[in-house]
C-alpha cells in the first residue's frame, strides 16, 4: 500500500510575467524514488525548491504528512521542515571557504568519516578545498552531505549533469545503492534517462509548468504520451 | 492624437517604475536590517568567522589605509604651505593638518578605501555564494545565513574601521610632520607641540564615531547586495558595483550629517 508523503495541489508560481508552474498536481509517495523530467526551463528545479520550502509559491497547496500547507508555516517551523530534506544541488554547492571535512562537519560533528565509504571517496580528501576538486568528486561530497543527516526526503538536482559518461554512471550506481538500501523518499530532477531507468520507481514529465505524464519509469517507452516519447527521443 | 496619449502614458509608466524600484529597494534594505538585528539577538554568534573577518577587513586593509593617510598628510602640508606662506601664516600648518586628518580626511578616505576593497569583496563573496546555491545549502544545514554571513562581517566592520582610522590619524599627522620638518625646514619640536596643543578630544572622537558608522555602512551594503545577487558572473559583478557605489555615496552623505551634528553647524 503506497502512502502519500507530499501532496501538491494546483501549484502555481510566476517570476514577474513569466509563468513557471501552472496548476501543477503531484503526489510523492513514501520510500519511493520519483524522477522529474522535462525540457530546460519548464520549472523542474523551481518545483523542488517549492517542495522543500526554499522558494515561496504564489498559489496552491503543498501538504506534508500532517502539515496542511507548508506556506503557512512560521519561520521556525519552516526551518524544521527544511531540516527534513537532504539536497544535492546542481553544482554541489559545497561551501568553498571550508575544507571537505568542515563541509561534512556542518551536518554531523562525529562519525562523518563513515559516509566517505558510501560515496566511494578516500579520507585523504578531507583536508582539500572544494575548488581543488573535480565536479564529479564535489557532487559525491554533496551527496555525502545530503545523506549524512539522515534526511526523510532526498532531493537530487541534476546529479549527473556536467559529468562525463563514466563518472555519470558511477554517480547513478551510487545513488541507486543508497536509495535502494536506505529506502529514502527521493526526488530526482534530471535530463539523464539513464538516471531515470536506473533508480527511479516513478517518473513525472513536466511540460509548460504542469505534469504532462506520470507513471512507472519502466513503462515510459510503452505507455508514455507523444510529448514524453518525443522528449526522450530528442525530437523536440 | 491617440499615439500621443499612448506615448504620454508610456512615459508616466517609465517614471513610475523607476520610483517603484527605488522605494522597493529602500524597503528591502530596511527589512534586511531588521532581520539582521532580529537574528543578532536570537541566533548563534560565529566567533571564528568574526575573527577571520576582523583580519580580512581590518588587518589586511592596513597597508592601503596607511599609504592613503601618509600621502594625504604630506600633500596637505605642501598645499597648506603654498597658501599660508602668501600671508605669513606657516605656523598654522600643523593645526590644519591635524584637524583635517582627524575630523575629515582619515575617516572619509579610509571609509572609501575599505568600501572599494573589503565592501566589494564581501558583495562578491556572498553574491557568488548566492548564485551557486551555497546560501540555500546553508539553510538546508539548519544554519541561518544572517548569523553565519551578515552578523560577523558587520561586527568586524564596526570594530576594525575605528581602529584603522585611529592608526590613519597617526600616520597622516606623521606625513605632514615629515614634509614640514624635512622639506620645509620646520622645527620638529615646535611642530609636534603645535599639533598636541591644538588637537582636542572631540576632533579625534568625532572621526572615530564616523568610522564606526562607515564600517557599518560598508559591511551592511556589501552583505545586502551580495544576498540580492541574481544570475551568474554578471549578476555578481553588478552587486559588487552597486555595493561600492552605494557605500561611497552613503559615506559622503553620513559624513556631512555627522559633521553638522558634532559641531552644531
Amino acid at each position: 500500500m503506497r502512502k502519500v508523503k507530499i501532496r501538491i495541489k494546483n501549484l502555481s508560481k510566476n517570476f514577474g510575467d513569466k509563468v513557471v508552474l501552472k496548476n501543477l498536481n503531484l503526489d510523492i509517495y513514501e520510500s519511493e524514488s520519483l524522477a522529474i523530467i522535462g525540457e530546460s526551463g519548464t520549472g523542474k528545479s523551481v518545483l523542488t525548491k517549492c517542495i522543500d520550502g526554499l522558494e515561496d509559491y504564489d498559489s496552491g497547496i503543498i501538504s506534508y504528512e500532517n502539515i496542511d500547507n507548508i506556506r503557512n508555516l512560521n519561520t521556525q517551523k519552516k526551518n524544521e521542515y527544511l531540516g527534513k530534506f537532504g539536497i544535492l544541488f546542481q553544482n554541489a554547492a559545497l561551501l568553498d571557504s571550508l575544507t571537505v571535512e568542515e563541509n561534512l562537519k556542518f551536518c554531523k560533528k562525529d562519525n562523518f568519516k563513515k559516509i566517505l565509504n558510501d560515496v566511494a571517496l578516500p579520507e585523504s580528501l578531507l583536508n582539500e578545498y572544494p575548488n581543488n576538486l573535480s565536479i564529479g568528486v564535489q557532487k559525491r561530497i554533496g551527496l555525502a552531505r545530503a545523506i549524512l543527516k539522515s534526511p526523510e526526503i532526498l532531493i537530487l538536482d541534476e546529479p549527473t549533469t556536467g559529468l562525463d559518461p563514466i563518472i555519470g554512471k558511477q554517480i547513478n550506481s551510487l545513488i541507486k545503492k543508497l536509495v535502494k538500501e536506505k529506502k529514502i523518499t527521493t526526488i530526482t530532477v534530471t535530463h539523464d534517462m539513464q538516471s531515470v531507468y536506473e533508480f527511479s520507481d516513478y517518473t513525472a514529465f513536466i511540460k509548460k509548468g504542469s505534469i504532462s505524464w506520470y507513471g512507472k519509469s519502466n513503462e515510459i517507452k510503452k505507455k508514455g504520451n507523444k510529448s514524453l516519447l518525443n522528449f526522450i527521443n530528442g525530437l523536440y | 492624437m491617440n499615439n500621443l496619449i499612448k506615448k504620454f502614458f508610456f512615459f508616466l509608466k517609465k517614471i513610475g517604475s523607476v520610483f517603484f524600484e527605488i522605494f522597493s529597494s529602500i524597503g528591502e534594505i530596511v527589512l534586511f536590517f531588521f532581520n539582521s538585528v532580529r537574528y543578532l539577538f536570537t541566533g548563534q554568534f560565529y566567533t571564528k568567522i568574526f575573527f577571520l573577518q576582523l583580519i580580512k577587513i581590518g588587518y589586511n586593509s592596513l597597508p592601503v589605509v596607511g599609504l592613503t593617510s601618509i600621502f594625504t598628510g604630506m600633500v596637505l602640508a605642501l598645499q597648506s604651505y603654498t597658501g599660508f606662506s602668501r600671508f605669513s601664516a606657516e605656523s598654522a600648518i600643523p593645526n590644519v593638518v591635524v584637524l583635517s586628518i582627524t575630523r575629515e580626511l582619515a575617516p572619509v578616505l579610509a571609509g572609501l578605501m575599505v568600501a572599494g576593497r573589503s565592501g566589494a569583496a564581501i558583495a562578491a563573496e556572498i553574491g557568488t555564494m548566492k548564485v551557486t546555491e551555497q546560501i540555500d545549502a546553508l539553510k538546508t544545514l539548519s544554519t541561518n545565513p544572517y548569523n553565519y554571513l551578515v552578523i560577523p562581517r558587520v561586527f568586524a566592520g564596526v570594530i576594525s574601521l575605528p581602529i584603522l582610522v585611529f592608526i590613519g590619524d597617526i600616520i597622516g599627522v606623521l606625513g605632514g610632520y615629515l614634509i614640514c620638518t624635512q622639506v620645509l625646514n620646520f622645527n620638529p619640536v615646535v611642530y609636534l607641540q603645535n599639533t598636541y596643543n591644538f588637537v582636542q578630544f572631540l576632533d579625534v572622537f568625532s572621526g572615530l564615531v564616523k568610522a564606526f558608522v562607515f564600517g557599518f555602512i560598508i559591511t551592511f551594503m556589501g552583505c545586502y547586495y551580495g544576498f540580492n545577487a541574481k544570475g551568474g558572473a554578471q549578476g555578481v559583478g553588478m552587486s559588487t558595483t552597486y555595493s561600492v557605489v552605494s557605500s561611497s555615496i552613503l559615506i559622503l552623505l553620513m559624513n556631512y550629517i555627522l559633521t553638522s551634528l558634532f559641531f552644531n553647524l
